[in-house]
């Protein structure tokens, strides 16, 4: 109950803040090769605003081609995920992952399940019939989020100026937690843009 | 060949010096050296040997144990493999459930009969260890984990282990199974028994061994005279920053002690090796020597001449020698019989020689006299010089052959032998027939025409015969007997035989005291001159002296030229008798007038002989006496048996100036021809023609044919012996030049020859008007 009125909040104070830059993250591995998936966050020293968060894309986890599409879907915090399978076998998705433990036994095609995600945190996903399924669901609580693209670069637009905190999550990153954590600056106007270098299992 | 002198050096000296001591210490030595030789080289061979498969089993556990540590991973690993798939222990996992982690891990690790099943998660944290970890070993191992740890050797605190490790995933990886067994001494010792050699397997971190053997090389370590073989073999280590090493090692020298009984028992049988070497080189130079032995004590019986065989029995190159020797012997037996029938036997005839001769009456003489008389029949061939001279030495060889033949022929069972030349000999009996009518037989036979190369010759012989035991005792006695007897026979007429008489014996030695008298008179003094005039009937004077000898013998007293000339010329002393006449007559006359010439006889023998004309030349210049008053007398006898060789001598003489005058003429072979073919200067007609002058008419008409004949080829005529006044008339009647004898002078002493040159001095020479 309190997120939601919190989510509410932020929602409405959107429109006071006028002073917000664009922070643009290209994130590259030890190697110097771009890194996809890597899920970006944004702390403002000053605050993250009081409404509600959401995000351009679906909070859906398909399974199809015995494999979680996408692999890694950010939500805001209390957001409800469905699971359907397209696959023809079945699947029994599961998390062991602290901020949202949970089964979903055994359901065929077409099937839809669905959680709701109460905590942020990483939540990674598997399906007790096929190990090799690996999939993972970022809770976030900050509408500052997003996720590099094949060319390892993320775009988080209109972002609090001032001081900030950037978290850099990849679930190969090694580092406790899988995330580093980077202080920038953001701009009140324009773009600020970081090349962060990573090491990766 | 040092060995063996090196051994002769250690040995006494007889023990080496025969062929089996040689033989058996050369091949003993061989054999030693064989023996050291296989020795070495097994041993170096072993010692290689059991290096290489020390290497090997090394080699073979390192890989065993790589298999067996394999196994033993992949066995934990599925294990906890199992476990980490496991959906409940991965939700224990996931929801850091402690207590049913170490339970499941508990349960599983009992079943499975580990020593160690433990988690480790991603912060660290160690679930199920039993024991204690620090918090650095702990990261240690997470981080190892994190790493990507899966298996191999894991230290942890004092212990180690096989550990393997299988990720939990949820599905991404929460943390770590780790499954694992103490990889302690027991474990070693199990893997140590895998091998067939104690090899000692040791793991340690490959920070505690040597760089070296780091390298995987194979490395020798010395412990206390201990040889070892030491290599490191790298294993999988569970922390790959700790790398772990199997360190294997073996006593080489403990190795090599197990061979040690075989090289023993080499030794042995090199040793016994040596010994039956050495014993079956004995015997095989025994076999060897005893040949050669046989062959030098048949060598030293040939030596003394017993011409001994010797039996070798085998085929090789000592059997060989064996013939080879005998064949040898047989033959130097044979060349010494051909050589000792040389001896005893005549070459040209095959007839028994001289030797052989005496051996025979040696023989003969030993054995006891019986009725039977035995003789030795000595004979020679007459004239047998003149075949020789006139028809070659092969044809007078051939005549001896077929003289021989005949000897051997009519002597039946007698003895023949050739004593050299033409002499030979018989031995016969009377058993047959008596001894004379043997000689005559021989004689008759020998006698035989026989044709020779061509020729037709008729031999003949003469026999002296002694009889043994009669005539001498002895061989040498006894042909010098039957030569005695022969001479008398050749002296009395060729062709007959003439038996010993002891008056032969006598007069020989008479002849021979005679000789060794007259060697004395030449020497003592013992010989004088007598000088006998030749008076020249024209100048009624004394023209010339006759030098004559005359023999004073101390106890004979004077002895006759007619005795003794014989037997100078017989020994060739009438040639230096001959020198000093010339030299003493030349000497004598040149104290006389100038007219008066000295006259020389000189004898056959004295005339042959070359050095003549020297003594002549010396003794006339010596005594400057001129040449041609010295007149040197010669006989009609030397053109008998070589005139041109005579006549060649005569003109010599005649060329050194010296008179030569023809002595006795009228006697002998007396022939015209020889006037002609040489101009004497003079012609001495024999006395006996001289005598016949009071007694035969026809005497004179000779003595004028030769005084005409004479003048009318300008030569002087002398006559000698004239004893009677008749005498001289008839000669100068004749126209004789000179007269000499007694009724003139008869020979006088050096000393009257003065008063004979005196005027007036001559015979009563009647004038005849």
């Amino acid at each position: 109950m309190r997120s939601l009125i919190l989510c509410a909040l932020s929602l409405c104070l959107v429109p006071i803040t006028a002073q917000a830059g664009t922070v643009a993250v290209h994130v590259v591995d030890a190697a110097g090769k771009p890194v996809s998936d890597a899920v970006i966050t944004i702390y403002p020293t000053a605050g993250v605003p009081k409404r509600p968060i959401r995000f351009p894309w679906t909070n859906e986890v398909m399974q199809k081609n015995i494999a979680f599409n996408p692999r890694t879907l950010i939500v805001p915090v209390g957001a409800t995920v469905a699971f359907p399978n397209q696959d023809k076998v079945r699947h029994h998705v599961y998390s062991f992952s602290k901020p949202a433990r949970f089964e979903l036994k055994l359901f065929g095609k077409d099937q839809t399940r669905s959680y709701t995600f109460t905590t942020p945190g990483a939540v990674a996903l598997g399906c007790n019939i096929h190990d090799q399924m690996s999939g993972f669901i970022k809770v976030v609580d900050t509408p500052f989020a997003g996720k590099t693209n094949g060319s390892g670069d993320a775009l988080i637009p209109a972002v609090t100026g001032g001081a900030a905190r950037v978290i850099i999550w990849h679930p190969a990153l090694r580092a406790k937690s899988n995330e580093i954590i980077v202080p920038v600056q953001v701009p009140d106007t324009g773009t600020l843009t970081r090349r962060l270098q990573i090491a990766t299992r | 060949m040092t060995l063996l002198s090196q051994i002769r050096l250690l040995l006494p000296a007889r023990l080496t010096s025969s062929l089996s001591a040689k033989l058996t210490l050369f091949y003993a030595a061989l054999f030693a050296a064989a023996v050291a030789l296989i020795l070495l080289v097994a041993k170096t061979g072993i010692s290689q040997y059991a290096e290489r498969m020390v290497a090997a089993e090394m080699v073979a556990d390192a890989k065993v144990f790589d298999r067996v540590a394999t196994m033993r991973y992949a066995q934990l690993g599925d294990a906890s493999q199992v476990l980490s798939s496991d959906f409940g222990f991965r939700e224990a996992v996931a929801t850091a459930d402690a207590p049913t982690i170490a339970s499941a891990l508990d349960s599983l690790g009992s079943r499975l009969h580990l020593d160690q099943a433990f988690l480790v998660d991603m912060d660290g944290n160690v679930i199920g260890f039993r024991g204690q970890l620090s918090a650095s070993e702990r990261e240690d191992l997470r981080q190892a984990l994190d790493d990507g740890a899966a298996s191999g050797v894991l230290r942890l605190g004092k212990m180690r282990f096989n550990a393997a490790a299988a990720p939990v995933k949820a599905p991404v990886t929460i943390g770590w199974v780790v499954f694992a067994n103490a990889l302690d001494a027991r474990e070693l010792a199990a893997l140590s028994k895998l091998s067939s050699i104690n090899l000692a397997p040791q793991i340690l971190p490959a920070k505690d061994v040597l760089t070296r053997q780091n390298t995987g090389a194979i490395t020798e370590e010395r412990v206390q005279g201990e040889r070892f073989l030491v290599q490191a073999f790298p294993i999988a280590s569970f922390r790959s920053d700790e790398p772990q090493v199997l360190l294997l090692r073996h006593s080489v020298t403990r190795a090599l002690a197990n061979y040690a009984p075989m090289l023993w028992l080499l030794l042995a049988c090199g040793l016994a090796g040596i010994v039956m070497a050495g014993v079956g080189s004995w015997l095989l130079a025994r076999r060897i020597a005893r040949p050669i032995i046989a062959l030098d004590a048949a060598a030293r019986r040939v030596a003394k001449g017993d011409y001994a065989q010797v039996q070798v029995e085998t085929n090789d190159e000592l059997g060989t020698l064996a013939d080879s020797f005998n064949r040898m012997v047989d033959d130097i037996g044979e060349r010494e019989r051909q050589i000792t029938h040389m001896a005893l036997h005549d070459g040209l005839t095959g007839l028994a020689n001289r030797m052989l001769l005496r051996e025979h009456l040696a023989m003969a003489l030993s054995r006891p006299a019986t009725d039977r008389r035995q003789a030795l029949l000595c004979l020679d061939l007459d004239n047998f010089k003149v075949v020789n001279d006139t028809l070659g030495h092969p044809t007078g060889d051939a005549l001896l052959c077929q003289v021989a033949e005949r000897l051997v022929a009519i002597a039946g069972e007698g003895f023949v032998a050739r004593l050299g030349g033409d002499e030979f000999a018989v031995v016969v009996d009377d058993q047959d027939r008596p001894l004379d009518r043997t000689a005559h037989d021989i004689i008759r036979a020998v006698a035989e025409p026989c044709m020779v190369n061509g020729h037709r010759i008729v031999p003949g012989t003469s026999i002296g015969i002694a009889l043994l035991h009669i005539d001498g005792d002895d061989a040498v006695t006894l042909v010098k007997h039957a030569d005695l007897a022969l001479y008398r026979a050749k002296h009395g007429g060729r062709g007959i035989f003439r038996f010993f008489e002891e008056a032969m014996d006598a007069e020989a030695r008479k002849r021979r005291q005679m000789e060794l008298d007259l060697h004395e008179a030449l020497s003592g003094g013992q010989l004088s001159l007598m000088f006998q005039p030749l008076f020249n009937l024209a100048e009624s004077r004394v023209s010339a002296f006759e030098a004559l000898l005359r023999w004073s013998h101390p106890k004979r007293g004077m002895i006759s030229p007619v005795d003794f000339i014989p037997l100078a010329e017989d020994t060739g002393l009438i040639v230096p008798i001959g020198e000093w006449v010339i030299r003493e007559a030349c000497r004598t006359a040149r104290h006389w007038p100038d007219h008066v010439r000295i006259a020389v006889n000189i004898s056959p023998v004295q005339f042959r002989n070359p050095g003549l004309n020297t003594v002549i030349m010396q003794a006339l210049a010596e005594t400057g006496l001129p040449p041609q008053r010295l007149e040197l007398e010669i006989t009609e006898s030397l053109f008998i048996d070589n005139p041109a060789t005579t006549l060649a001598s005569l003109h010599s003489l005649r060329a050194l100036g010296v008179r030569v005058a023809l002595d006795d003429f009228g006697t002998g072979y007396s022939s015209l021809s020889y006037l002609r073919s040489f101009p004497f200067d003079k012609i001495k007609i024999d006395r006996s023609f001289i005598m016949d002058l009071l007694s035969s008419d026809g005497a004179t008409a000779i003595i004028k044919s030769i005084t005409t004949l004479a003048e009318a080829l300008g030569m002087e005529t002398t006559a000698e012996g004239v004893e009677h006044a008749s005498q001289l008339d008839i000669l100068r009647e004749q126209g004789c030049n000179q007269i000499q004898g007694f009724y003139f002078s008869k020979p006088v002493s050096k000393a009257e020859v003065g008063g004979m040159l005196g005027a007036g001095w001559g015979p009563e020479i009647r004038k005849t008007g």
